[in-house]
C-alpha cells in the first residue's frame, strides 16, 4: 500500500476546532459566538444586540432559525444611517496589489 | 483490471452504437464524470453547432468512483452545448441512476443524431437498445419512469427522463431521475427533447471490480465519520438545503423580488423548520431520505398540505425552490412553494430558471415594460401566488405570448420584449443567478461571474467565506495541496485573497464532479469535509489508480481549462454581458436595501471587482482577456487539443 494512511488530513484535523452548543451571530460586523440556554427559543447577541429565533437540530446543536425582524431591522437601519453619514457604501476595499 | 470501463457512442439517426474502453492515459488526465465529459464535448462538438441540432453531442456519465465502495458517489453528469446559453451545457444530479448505469456496463454515453420518432434507450448489462417511446411522449417525469419500469417488467430500472417541458423545447428543461433529482441547469432536457429522446433507462447486475476491497471498506468508515460528524451535514439531514436558505435570509443574502431586495421578511411560513413540520405532519417523523450510498439524507419527502394539489406527494423543496417560489416572486406561502416545486418536478423544468424568469417578468410588469396585453390579462405583480403557478404551466406548455417568450430563456426573451428589459435580467452568460444576493460578498460575486456554465454557485463558490473562520483555519484549507501564502481575509465583505479562494474552490468542485461525489461531502458548506488530501486514498483503494493531492489538483485545473477553451471557442469574452465574466449593472449600482448591519447599503465596487478578476485570471494562467496563455496550455497538456483519443 503506497499511501500514508494514519496522518490526519487538514480537513480532519480541523474537527478539533468545532464548538458545540453555540451559534454565530449573523451580523457580519459582529459574528460573535453566542451560547444560548439549552432549549431556548430566543437569544440576544450580547455584543451587538441582534435578536434571533432558535431551532435545535439536536440538544447540542442549535441553529438560528431567523431574526426577530423588527429588532434587527431597526439596528440595521440605524447602523446604515450612521455609516451613510460618513462614507460611500460599497463592499470592503482591497489592500495592496 | 479494476478500470475496464466503457464508453458508448450512440447515433440516434442511424441507430449505430460503438462501444470502446476508456484508455488509462485519458483517465489519468481527465479522471471521469464531468472532466472527461468536458474533454469529449471539446473533441466531438463542432464549433458553432446548433444546440438543438442532431450534431450536438449529449454526454451522460457516472463518476470514477460511482458504484464502488466509496460514499456519496451517486452523481450523474450531463453535458452538451447549452440551448439556454449557447456555451457549455453542464448539469449534475443525485439519485440512483449513475450507479445503475455503471452496473449496466457503461460510465459514459455520447449520444448524437436525432431519432425520427420518440425513443428511449435501455441499457442492460453491456447491451444498448433503442426502443419506441411514442407511448411515453407527453407524460410527466414520474409517470414516464413508472411506465418504463412497467414496460420492461423490472421495478429496479432507473431512468433519466424528460417531462413535457423538454418535449416542448423549453430552453431550461431539466433531466430528471426519481421524484426530484434534477439535472436542472443549462437546459439539458431541451437537448434530449430535440433528439426525440424521452428517457435513458438502465438496469445492471455487472460487477464493478474494487482494487483493494477491504482497505476501501475500512477507509470508507473513516470517510463516513468525517462526513456525518460535520455539523452542517447533521443540519442538512434534519432540514435539507432549506436550512441554507433560512440562514441566508437571516443576514440578507437572498435574492428577492428579482434583485430589488435581499431579504424576504416575515417569511415564517416557508422557513425550513415550518417545512419540516409539514413533512412530519404529512409523511411522518422519518421523512428525510437520501441518494445512493449517502449518509447525509438531505432530501425531505412531503405531501402538499392544501390547495388544488393537496395530497400530492413530492420531495424537497431545495433552497432553489424556496427561492423560485418564495423570495423571487415575493410569495410567503408554504402551499405555493411546495406546489411550485411539485409542478417543476413533474414538468421537468429547472426550478431556479423558472422562478427567476417569472420574477423578472413580474418586475417588468410592475415597471410597465410588460402589460396585460403581453400577459393575456394576468395580473403579474409580485406576491400573486396563483399567477405565479399559472405562469409555471404556461412556460412548460408555451401557452400564450408570455409563456412562449419566457420558455426561450432570458436573453432571447429580452430581445423579444425589447425596451430596457435586459437591464433587469439577473444573469451571467445567459443563465439566471442563484437566488442569492452577492452584493455584500465579493468572493461569491466573482464565483458567479466566472462559473463555466453561467451564473452558478456549484462551480466555485467559497461558501465557507461566510463563516468568518480564523485566518489560520483558512490557511489550512486554502494552502493545501498547493502552498499559498498570499492574502486571505476572514471578512466576507473583503476583496482580499478572494480570487485565490474562488480558484481553489473551482478546482475542488471539479475534482468531486470527476469522481462523482456530492458537493455536500467536500469543502462546500463545511470546513472539515474531505478534499484533495483525502481523495487519493479513496481513489487508490477503490480503483488502484494512484494520484497525489497535487496531481489531482492539476487534473482539476486541466478539466476546468478545457471547459474554458470550449466556452472561448463558442464566443466567451471577458466583458461581454451576454457571454462574459461579468455581472448585471445592478451589482455595482444598486446597494442592498435590507439585511444585517454591514449588508444593508452594500454593493460591489467595480474597480475592486476587476482587480479581483485579474487576480483570478492570473491564478488560472489566463491573459487579461481571459484567454489561456500558451504556456498554461502546455503545462496542462492541452496544447494539442482536440486530440480525439476516445
Amino acid at each position: 500500500m503506497p499511501l500514508e494512511n494514519t496522518k490526519q488530513s487538514a480537513a480532519e484535523a480541523l474537527r478539533q476546532t468545532r464548538t458545540f452548543g453555540k451559534v454565530r451571530c449573523h451580523n457580519p460586523s459582529c459574528m460573535g459566538r453566542i451560547q444560548p440556554e439549552p432549549g431556548a427559543r430566543l437569544v440576544k447577541c450580547p455584543t451587538c444586540g441582534m435578536e434571533y429565533r432558535l431551532y435545535w437540530v439536536s440538544p447540542t446543536l442549535p441553529r438560528i432559525r431567523g431574526p426577530v425582524w423588527d429588532v434587527n431591522r431597526e439596528i440595521a437601519e440605524k447602523t446604515f444611517a450612521e455609516k451613510q453619514a460618513v462614507t460611500k457604501p460599497t463592499a470592503g476595499k482591497m489592500k495592496g496589489k | 483490471m479494476p478500470l475496464d470501463r466503457k464508453i458508448a457512442h450512440i447515433n440516434l439517426t442511424t441507430g449505430d452504437i460503438d462501444v470502446k474502453s476508456i484508455p488509462l492515459n485519458v483517465r489519468k488526465q481527465f479522471i471521469g464524470g464531468r472532466g472527461l465529459d468536458a474533454y469529449l464535448l471539446y473533441n466531438y462538438a463542432r464549433k458553432g453547432v446548433d444546440p438543438l441540432g442532431p450534431e450536438n453531442p449529449l454526454i451522460i456519465s457516472a463518476g470514477l468512483l460511482t458504484a464502488t465502495c466509496a460514499s456519496a458517489t451517486a452523481r450523474t453528469h450531463v453535458m452538451a452545448k447549452s440551448p439556454l446559453t449557447g456555451l457549455l451545457g453542464s448539469t449534475n444530479m443525485g439519485g440512483f441512476f449513475a450507479p445503475e448505469l455503471a452496473w449496466a456496463g457503461f460510465h459514459h454515453l455520447v449520444i448524437t443524431g436525432k431519432a425520427d420518432k420518440p425513443v428511449y434507450l435501455f441499457i442492460h448489462n453491456g447491451n444498448i437498445e433503442i426502443r419506441d417511446a411514442s407511448g411515453l411522449w407527453g407524460k410527466t417525469t414520474t409517470d414516464t419512469q413508472w411506465a418504463v419500469r412497467e414496460e420492461l417488467g423490472d421495478d429496479e430500472v432507473k431512468s433519466l427522463v424528460i417531462g413535457p417541458a423538454g418535449e416542448n423545447l423549453v430552453r431550461f428543461a431539466n433531466v430528471m431521475t426519481g421524484i426530484k433529482n434534477s439535472g436542472g441547469r443549462t437546459g439539458m432536457g431541451c437537448v434530449m427533447g430535440a433528439k426525440n429522446l424521452k428517457a435513458v433507462a438502465a438496469r445492471g447486475t455487472l460487477d464493478i471490480k474494487i482494487a483493494h476491497p477491504m482497505d476501501a471498506l475500512e477507509y470508507n468508515k473513516r470517510f463516513i465519520d468525517q462526513i456525518t460528524s460535520a455539523k452542517v451535514n447533521q443540519t442538512q439531514g434534519t432540514l435539507g438545503t432549506p436550512f441554507i436558505w433560512g440562514a441566508t435570509n437571516c443576514w440578507g443574502g437572498l435574492r428577492t423580488r428579482n434583485f430589488q431586495y435581499n431579504q424576504l421578511e416575515y417569511a415564517d411560513d416557508i422557513e425550513p423548520e415550518r417545512l419540516d413540520e409539514i413533512a412530519t405532519e404529512t409523511i411522518g417523523p422519518h421523512h428525510m431520505t437520501g441518494c445512493f450510498a449517502c449518509q447525509v439524507h438531505c432530501r425531505a419527502q412531503y405531501k402538499i398540505p392544501s390547495g388544488p394539489y393537496a395530497g400530492k406527494y413530492d420531495e424537497g423543496p431545495e433552497y432553489t425552490s424556496l427561492g423560485a417560489f418564495g423570495a423571487e416572486p415575493g410569495c410567503t406561502s408554504a402551499e405555493t412553494v411546495l406546489t411550485g416545486n411539485h409542478l417543476v418536478n413533474q414538468f421537468g423544468m429547472d426550478n431556479l430558471e423558472t422562478g427567476s424568469m417569472i420574477a423578472w417578468a413580474m418586475e417588468l410588469y410592475e415597471e410597465g415594460i410588460l402589460t396585460e396585453k403581453h400577459t393575456d390579462g394576468l395580473d403579474l405583480r409580485f406576491g400573486n401566488d396563483a399567477v405565479l403557478l399559472e405562469m409555471v404551466e404556461r412556460i412548460c406548455y408555451r401557452k400564450g405570448w408570455l409563456g412562449d417568450t419566457l420558455a426561450d430563456g432570458g436573453i432571447p426573451a429580452a430581445e423579444k420584449i425589447g425596451k430596457n428589459s435586459f437591464d433587469y435580467l439577473i444573469q451571467v452568460k445567459g443563465m439566471n443567478n442563484l437566488h442569492s444576493d452577492e452584493r455584500a460578498t465579493p468572493a461569491l460575486a466573482l464565483n458567479i461571474a466566472t462559473a463555466s456554465r453561467g451564473s452558478d454557485h456549484l462551480r466555485s463558490r467559497p461558501a465557507i467565506d461566510l463563516y468568518h473562520l480564523p485566518e489560520g483555519v483558512l490557511r489550512k484549507i486554502y494552502g493545501t495541496p498547493i502552498p499559498y501564502d498570499g492574502p486571505l481575509s476572514s471578512e466576507h465583505t473583503s476583496y482580499e485573497g478572494k480570487a485565490w479562494m474562488v480558484f481553489w474552490q473551482e478546482n475542488c468542485y471539479m475534482a468531486v464532479d470527476c469522481l462523482g461525489i456530492c458537493k455536500y461531502h467536500t469543502t462546500f458548506l463545511g470546513a472539515t469535509l474531505p478534499n484533495f488530501e483525502d481523495w487519493p486514498k479513496v481513489i487508490y483503494y477503490n480503483t488502484g489508480l494512484e494520484f497525489t493531492p497535487e496531481e489531482l489538483w492539476t487534473v482539476a485545473e486541466r478539466c476546468n481549462m478545457i471547459e474554458r477553451m470550449y466556452n472561448i471557442r463558442e464566443g466567451l469574452s471577458r466583458n461581454d454581458l451576454k457571454k462574459g465574466d461579468t455581472l448585471n449593472h445592478r451589482y455595482f449600482d444598486e446597494p442592498c436595501k435590507r439585511g444585517a448591519p454591514d449588508v444593508i447599503g452594500m454593493c460591489i465596487d467595480r474597480e475592486q471587482f476587476e482587480k479581483m478578476l485579474d487576480e483570478f485570471y492570473d491564478y488560472k494562467g489566463l491573459d487579461k482577456n481571459g484567454k489561456p496563455k500558451a504556456a498554461t496550455l502546455k503545462r496542462l497538456g492541452l496544447d494539442r487539443e482536440p486530440s480525439r483519443l476516445l
